[in-house]
């Protein structure tokens, strides 16, 4: 034994209850995850109606954050707006207002969707409702025209739509039948290329099925969401759209692609087995479709949603996790 | 290669960190430790009772404490004098009666073989495990005698071998099973003998492939006719080596909630404990030593150590280089479910099969944040319960809803501390909402 002495040993350890390793994942880093994945629909909203999204985008995020911070403070929450839960509310808020919001309603709707979307019951993890859809649900009670009409028409260089203001696909569909609602859709091919690919008036975030979809992708990879309930959620409103004979185009229009794969997925507001989850989504898709053909809004997932958030303490008493069965004791 | 066999749900990937040890075959401690602290309760059941007292002349093998009623005895484990018999630290119990021995010479007894030894009933092998002292040493140092004892009216059809070995870091059982294979088979066939039952399933995580061979080539050599003997690879999956998780890979059977591997027909033993039980059949050679993997960041020089019983902790850290100067934390056992050690001034004792230095802050210090809900504790959970919502009822205080999410069922195998991405000692709220549910049906029932 010829190895070098030992080296002073601390006396005393820490002494903790185990296990006494834990995985490198945070909720800070699960939060900026989903924030990068939100990110290329974002842009690509931007880069389609221009410098008035941006500037929504802008004071939607501005306004969740400085609303978490000062509430937290108020609170002593021991939650911070580094975790990056504020940010996501406040760019998924951006993301289903329309692009011509002025921006001072956006950074109110974000503080009301931190405030009284989350604060009130408690922060992070104790809220019933999606935050950002109660801020969307308070702008459409506060400001209901510029949420719902005059939409800017995407980007002249890739778009044929040459008007100031337009209407959106889902709500030229309601009005004027499927004709009117193709023609809004430009694009190198079909209409529905050009709804799948986002060239189409629209919320900032929800035009681009593709974008939204790459972004979704990176979140399962991450194994940070499961297909389970935006599948549950697009099997509902195929279902529920089905008799209308227009499946296609309400599978590619409206925020269904951003609501299922980004806000239904919501972990605080989403339930916690995976057969709550099938039920979830398809409470969701049934009701967007529900909404859509008979109810008084062209798009209806956001209202499905926040209904379906409220089913969520039931759905975790009402299902259990699949446990192992008691079987096979020798003859 | 073959599908690997595993259990149904949950589990977790930690990361393995066996590669600092996988490597380094056992070697003994050196020099022998100048004494030893032997409790006498390093067991589940009653202290052993001591039957030498101060400056009693001792030899290394020879019994220095009967069992007590549910106990096993106590050996010396080097040879020289007795000190005053008087209360020492303990690694769970913090402070317990230890017959503590100064080393004078290295005289040992000697075991001869019994050349009869397989011809042994049943009740005179039982009485030799008994007598050898061993218990469980898997981590759980449950006296092996009781565990293979049936009760009354209980039929088995499958004896178990458990070399799973699925805790991080350690590596003391793949080596003994590289280094005594032989024994290992013979102590595994001996113990199916004794519960009667004629098929042995070995289950290993298939990170250890050399050991499912050293057992299946040993198994060939061992003669073991009317017996089936296979060694089946697992997938390496925490807690693959937890009883109801390799009951369920190995047979496909799922033992009732709370209930033992009995239940389905099963008796499961450490492929430790199956070495010590071959020692003390074919040679009535009673537990003297244990191999300990010693290792962490904070271990100089990593290794699987053979100890004697009762050796200081600082003498095996020694052995290894000493600590680095930023170890933070001692861990008895694995990573997962290990106990936190507070000194180094603690004896080896015969459930502890890893002694982990740590460094940097555990998980239990950094604090936590409130449940996202994120369901990542449900996944993981190996019996489908339900931490996340358990922890929230504890944090409002209403501990005894908790009770349709499972609480009760917990093992405490910690997945669900693992996984939490806001570090929540979810374990450590399932722990709170079992006693307390515990405390009000024994209300209940005596009211």
């Amino acid at each position: 034994m010829s190895e070098p002495a030992a080296v002073p040993a601390p006396s005393t350890f820490v002494l903790a209850p185990g296990p006494h390793v834990r995985t490198s994942e945070s909720t800070a880093t699960i939060m900026w995850t989903v924030n990068a994945a939100l990110l290329p629909a974002a842009a690509w909203g931007a880069l389609m109606f221009g410098f008035p999204a941006l500037a929504v985008i802008g004071a939607s995020i501005l306004g969740a954050v400085a609303a978490e911070w000062g509430a937290g403070r108020m609170m002593h929450a021991r939650t911070s707006v580094r975790d990056g839960s504020a940010v996501c509310t406040g760019l998924l808020l951006a993301m289903t207002l329309p692009p011509r919001l002025p921006a001072p309603a956006a950074f109110l709707g974000a503080v009301f969707a931190i405030l009284f979307g989350k604060m009130i019951f408690g922060g992070l993890g104790y809220n019933l409702f999606n935050p950002a859809l109660i801020g969307r649900a308070f702008l459409m009670a506060t400001f209901p025209l510029p949420m719902t009409a005059g939409w800017s028409p995407p980007a002249k260089w890739i778009s044929h739509v040459d008007a100031v203001t337009t209407a959106t696909p889902l709500a030229a569909l309601r009005e004027r039948g499927i004709d009117a609602a193709l023609k809004l859709a430009g694009g190198p091919e079909s209409p529905l290329a050009g709804l799948f690919l986002g060239i189409r008036p629209g919320s900032i975030g929800e035009t681009s099925v593709l974008l939204l979809l790459a972004g979704g992708a990176v979140l399962l990879l991450r194994r940070i969401i499961s297909l389970t309930i935006p599948l549950a959620v697009v099997a509902g409103v195929a279902l529920v759209t089905a008799p209308t004979g227009h499946v296609d185009l309400h599978l590619l229009s409206g925020g269904l692609w951003l609501g299922a794969l980004f806000m239904a997925t919501d972990y605080v507001t989403s339930p916690t087995t995976r057969n709550g989850q099938i039920v979830f989504g398809l409470v969701i898709g049934a009701l967007t479709g529900v909404i859509r053909i008979y109810g008084g809004y062209p798009e209806g997932i956001c209202y499905a949603i926040l209904l379906a958030n409220a089913l969520v303490p039931a759905l975790n008493l009402w299902f259990k996790p699949a446990r192992p069965v008691f079987a096979g004791a020798p003859s | 290669m073959p599908e690997l066999k595993t259990f149904g749900r949950g589990g977790i990937h930690p990361d393995p960190h066996k590669r600092d040890t996988a490597e380094r075959g056992i070697e003994p401690i050196d020099p022998l430790p100048s004494e030893v602290w032997l409790p006498l309760l390093q067991h589940l059941g009653d202290p052993s009772v001591p039957i030498v007292k101060k400056n009693d002349r001792v030899v290394r093998g020879q019994k220095i404490a009967e069992a007590g009623p549910s106990g096993v005895p106590l050996h010396a484990t080097i040879s020289g004098k007795v000190k005053p018999i008087d209360k020492r630290p303990h690694p769970t119990l913090v402070s317990a009666e230890a017959i503590v021995i100064a080393r004078e010479s290295d005289e040992e007894l000697e075991f001869p073989e019994d050349p009869g030894w397989r011809e042994l009933g049943t009740g005179g092998a039982l009485e030799r495990i008994r007598e050898a002292g061993i218990v469980g040493l898997g981590g759980a140092a449950f006296p092996t005698y009781r565990k293979l004892t049936l009760p009354e009216g209980v039929r088995v059809d499958t004896f178990v071998l458990n070399g799973a070995e699925c805790e991080p870091y350690l590596t003391s059982d793949y080596r003994l099973m590289l280094a005594e294979p032989e024994a290992i088979v013979e102590g595994a066939l001996a113990m199916a003998r004794i519960v009667g039952v004629r098929r042995v399933l070995v289950g290993i995580e298939a990170d250890k492939m050399p050991a499912v061979l050293a057992l299946r080539e040993a198994a060939k050599r061992v003669p073991h006719e009317g017996y089936s003997f296979d060694v089946v690879p697992c997938e390496v999956r925490y807690p693959q080596g937890a009883e109801r998780q390799l009951v369920a890979a190995l047979t496909g059977r799922a033992i009732p909630p709370r209930a033992l591997p009995l239940a389905v027909g099963v008796v499961v033993q450490n492929v430790a404990t199956a070495h010590a039980v071959y020692q003390a059949l074919r040679y009535r050679k009673p537990l003297l030593d244990r191999v300990v993997t010693v290792t962490g960041p904070g271990i100089v020089y990593p290794r699987n150590v053979r100890v004697p019983l009762g050796t200081l902790l600082e003498r095996v850290v020694e052995f290894c280089g000493g600590l680095r100067v930023d170890t933070t934390r001692l861990i008895a056992g694995g990573p997962m479910m290990g106990r936190a050690l507070p000194r180094l001034d603690l004896p080896i004792t015969k459930g502890m099969n890893g002694l982990l230095a740590l460094t940097g802050r555990g998980p239990f210090e950094m604090g936590y944040g409130p449940c996202i809900q994120c369901s990542r504790c449900v996944d993981a959970c190996p019996l489908g319960l339900e931490p996340d919502q358990v922890s929230v009822r504890v944090e409002a205080g209403k501990v005894l809803d908790t009770e349709p999410f499972g609480a009760r069922e917990c093992y405490e195998c910690g997945c669900c501390t693992y996984v939490c991405p806001s570090g929540r000692p979810l374990l450590q709220f399932m722990q709170v909402a079992k006693s307390s549910l515990r405390r009000a049906t024994s209300v209940r029932v005596t009211t």
